[in-house]
């Protein structure tokens, strides 16, 4: 599991020293503002609300394949990946769940459309066939979710909605790299190894 | 067809429209496209007010956390048009418990896992990330102001870096067609007004045209007469010259039009025009192959942030290929660049004009310090390639500093040696201050240790350019 321990680290050194400030032509036309110009805590827009709703539909599918491939996966690196991703997700669902709370933005807690038809590729798939297709389906969820956190930085109006996605991003990208490693390993396709010294087993 | 193989056919058929099936919602569309404003302009202006002074204290703490910005000029070397003292030193602040030397000689994987390399070597942010664009330095909007009455003054954000670390206003322009008359600017700044008084007699009428359209203004994304502009009154726009001053750069800076959510867009410090001629390839990212191109789709770019459905609400100004655009490249395509009296016609010094220690610059530039593999003398220090630094080897990824994302650089275009001792800040984004800086950054980027004789004998060699 010590591979994993940076993950932590860049978590903690990836909170943003300043607040964001964003463009104020995105503001929900009704923001309650703190001060001239600051919305008020757990003031939201368009934007943030869609980025909960599918930040969380993303959170979901990534404990739910997560705990079917640490049993399902026949490689040891992709079990632990997957545990990862439970362990992982489930800190990040949660947190993700109390700022939804506060600003009062409803969840989705069953899996959406598009990850009901990756569960369901996973599920024909066997053995080292499935390791591969496991591993390929989290490398496209990390990116979306990587572009949507970026997205969120910028575009959002709930300041803690917007620090959990620039705490989230680091590890996210993390996630990625690893993934990507993985998959180089199981199927030979190219990675960039820019955190080589962190997958050596 | 047998009836078991028409059903494995239309179990196939099912397969395959369920895999097609897969990820039919894409991403929210404003990841990729400027979204419209909620708001209407006077409430989005009172709120970009009252934000004004945060958004720039927060990027002076960010400036002040990473550089030392005093004011401490060379008092032997000026730029070439001798209105301002090049700033000596380095400038990025180094990591607690760390020197130069100690640092060059950890691994990319220890600096990472330490977190150890220094933040001024890290990508720059804008001011505003999330509203971005065009922003220019005081002198400029002064001027242009005073000139054409045309405002240049943005209400949401103001220039960050300390004048002393930007280049000589106005600079000197020097013309590939007429060498024998050295700096043709007078010492002003060239305008719309201006321009034809000063060039007439020196540029052909094909380059006064070219010329006249570099400074006349077309909308741009925060210039514009729309409700989504961050200029008081409704503007004419900007003029590419705008940025450009006098062919080179007042170091206004923008974000990359290339790269997409707008928290990952890096910024984009203005490059000089000087030299054009010998440029193979144009544009940090793009790559673009001709001047032509690149003068074309700026429209569409620099003024637009690569979104041409902006761009066409806005008020998209479209030069005409082979007119107006082939003219705006004759008088770019004339620029020189600032004379270099060390150099010998294939760019290397003359031992006659030189000193030792800018001597011993050279040999480490085309030796031990590799500057000279990409960085090519006999081509105007360029290889007209684009080459990827990996600075990712030596920070981890995905951090956001005032609301940018710090993703890897990628590939990025060689930039040209020639008079650089004008052009500060360096690197793509301006993220570093200093000449010293961009050898400490080479030095540890491409992993070549050199003492400190040899650092200081590379500034001295690239003050000779």
């Amino acid at each position: 599991m010590n591979r994993f321990l940076p993950v932590a680290l860049a978590l903690m050194i990836g909170s943003p020293a300043f607040a964001q400030i964003g463009n104020p032509a995105g503001l929900a036309p009704d923001t309650k503002m703190q001060e001239p110009g600051v919305p008020a805590p757990h003031q939201t827009n368009n934007q943030d609300r869609l980025f909960a709703q599918l930040a969380a539909a993303g959170g979901l599918a990534e404990v739910e394949f997560g705990k079917f491939a640490s049993t399902k996966a026949t490689t040891a690196s992709v079990k632990e990946f997957a545990q990862a991703m439970v362990n992982d997700h489930t800190d990040a669902n949660s947190k993700l769940k109390e700022l939804a709370d506060a600003a009062k933005i409803p969840l989705p807690d069953t899996l959406d459309a598009d990850h009901r038809v990756i569960r369901q590729d996973l599920e024909k798939a066997e053995g080292k066939a499935f390791d591969i297709a496991y591993m390929r389906s989290q490398i496209i969820d990390h990116q979306k979710m990587a572009q949507l956190l970026a997205w969120e930085l910028n575009s959002g109006e709930d300041a803690e909605m917007q620090r959990y996605a620039a705490a989230t991003l680091p590890k996210v990208m993390h996630h990625l790299r690893m993934a990507q490693n993985i998959a180089s390993e199981l199927t030979g396709q190219g990675s960039r190894e820019v955190v080589a010294s962190q997958t050596k087993k | 067809m047998s009836p078991l193989k028409l059903i494995a056919l239309s179990c196939l058929v099912t397969a395959s429209a369920v895999s097609l099936a897969a990820f039919s919602d894409p991403l929210p569309p404003d990841l990729t496209y400027r979204p419209l404003p909620t708001q209407p302009f006077s409430s989005v202006k009172a709120n970009d007010e009252a934000q004004k002074p945060k958004v720039m204290e927060r990027q002076q703490t960010l400036l002040n956390q990473r550089y030392d910005l005093s004011d401490k000029a060379m008092s032997n070397v000026s730029m070439s048009g001798g209105m301002k003292k090049v700033q000596e030193g380095v400038r990025v602040k180094l990591p607690d418990g760390v020197t130069w030397e100690s640092l060059a000689d950890m691994s990319p994987d220890e600096i990472r896992d330490k977190n150890l390399l220094p933040d001024g070597f890290k990508p720059l942010p804008h001011v505003k990330q999330a509203t971005g664009g065009q922003v220019f330095p005081q002198k400029q909007i002064d001027e242009i102001g005073k000139q054409e009455a045309r405002d240049l003054k943005r209400f949401d954000v103001d220039f960050d870096l300390p004048d002393h670390l930007t280049p000589e206003f106005p600079p000197p322009i020097f013309l590939t067609t007429h060498p024998e008359l050295g700096d043709v600017s007078r010492g002003q700044l060239l305008t719309i007004r201006n321009f034809y008084e000063y060039m007439n007699g020196i540029i052909t009428p094909v380059q006064m045209e070219g010329l006249r359209l570099l400074l006349t203004p077309f909308p741009q994304e925060e210039f514009n007469q729309t409700e989504d502009r961050k200029v008081a009154q409704q503007s004419m726009g900007v003029a590419c010259l705008d940025c450009h001053s006098n062919f080179n750069t007042n170091a206004a800076f923008h974000l990359t039009p290339d790269v997409r959510p707008q928290a990952s867009r890096f910024r984009l410090d203005t490059t000089s025009l000087r030299g054009m001629f010998n440029q193979q390839i144009h544009g940090s990212k793009r790559s673009l192959r001709s001047v032509e191109d690149f003068t074309e789709f700026e429209q569409r770019t620099a003024y637009f942030n690569g979104d041409h459905v902006s761009a066409t609400r806005k008020g998209v100004n479209l030069p005409d290929r082979p007119n107006q655009v082939a003219m705006m490249a004759q008088m770019q395509n004339i620029i020189d660049f600032p004379p270099a009296p060390k150099l010998d016609p294939l760019g290397r010094l003359d031992p006659a004009k030189a000193s030792e220690q800018e001597l011993m610059g050279e040999r480490v530039f085309l030796g031990k310090g590799r500057c000279g593999e990409c960085h090519i003398p006999q081509t105007s220090f360029l290889d007209n390639n684009m080459h990827d630094l990996r600075l990712e080897r030596f920070y981890n990824v995905g951090y956001s500093a005032n609301d940018q994302v710090a993703i890897p650089d990628g590939p990025i275009k060689t930039f040209t040696l020639r008079g650089i001792k004008d052009t500060p800040p360096y690197l793509h984004d301006g993220r570093l201050l200093t000449l010293a800086d961009t050898v400490e950054y080479f030095n540890l980027v491409l992993g070549v240790k050199l003492t400190q004789d040899e650092k200081n004998a590379l500034v001295a060699y690239m003050l000779t350019l």
